[in-house]
């Protein structure tokens, strides 16, 4: 499935060869959003683009494989999930929406440890939905535009499934 | 060395508005393709620069390195349309 279309030696490989550094980097912007410029939105964003470069290189299909639509967009409500029930959490704990601090007991750490895994929590939630959002826009951007001119029967039937899983 | 750094720096600056009169005027697709890739490659450097200046180069690192990231995704981008364009 994976050497499709766009057949180019050089750019596969070194996709291929970047794309797990890029995940990590994209983890390392997200969790070390503390001390250097970064959290959930950068992380989420240059996760979105090693999916889009492979995409880009290794076809529709391939990047479809790795991330389905309907995948993306349950990976979506979970990060929003992952936010609301951590805020909703604190508030069961007695404090305001999204107050860390009350979070101690639970995780057994003192309350600015407390507020900093607290902090790092809800940007993962962030960082899920940013990336499931840019990545089903591009993919139904590029949906409507090129595949299901380029391949009308074929795709057809493919297109209408997606659709509604994307409901 | 500061005065060093922001001489070269102010120099790429100048260089940058070089390419964007390719961007801008370019005759062809390519040209202007290939200019923006050299002012994302130049907007690198000037930012790993602006980082030496500050005496914070590890936070400007992270930037330009996402940055770099970020360019390199376009250029994909444009290799693939050209190769698309090829093909039809």
């Amino acid at each position: 499935m994976l050497r499709q279309k766009y057949e180019d030696v050089i750019a596969q490989t070194v996709v291929r060869i970047m794309v797990p550094f890029v995940q990590l980097y994209a983890l390392y912007v997200l969790a070390h959003g503390h001390y250097s410029p970064g959290g959930g939105f950068q992380g989420g964003v240059i996760l979105a683009a090693a999916l889009v470069s492979i995409f880009l290189v290794f076809g529709y299909e391939a990047a479809l494989d790795r991330l389905s639509l309907k995948t993306s967009v349950r990976l979506c409500s979970i990060g929003v999930l992952v936010y609301a029930g951590i805020g909703f959490i604190c508030l069961l704990l007695g404090g305001n929406f999204l107050d860390y601090g009350r979070l101690a007991p639970v995780l057994h750490v003192a309350p600015p440890k407390a507020r900093s895994l607290g902090i790092l929590g809800i940007e993962t939630g962030v960082a899920l939905t940013v990336m499931a959002a840019m990545y089903s826009i591009i993919m139904d951007v590029v949906n409507s535009e090129t595949v299901s001119d380029k391949a009308d029967t074929d795709d057809e039937d493919k297109t209408g499934e997606m659709c509604s899983g994307g409901e | 060395m500061k005065s060093f750094f922001l001489a070269v720096d102010i120099f790429l600056c100048l260089m940058v508005f070089l390419c964007l009169y390719r961007v801008v005027f370019g005759p062809t697709l390519g040209d202007r393709i290939v200019a923006t890739g050299a002012i994302g490659t130049k907007t690198l450097t000037i930012l790993v620069i602006i980082g030496f200046l500050y005496g914070r180069v590890e936070m400007f690192l992270d930037i330009s390195l996402a940055y770099a990231l970020l360019n390199f995704v376009g250029t994909l981008a444009a290799a693939r349309y050209f190769e698309a364009k090829r093909e039809f």
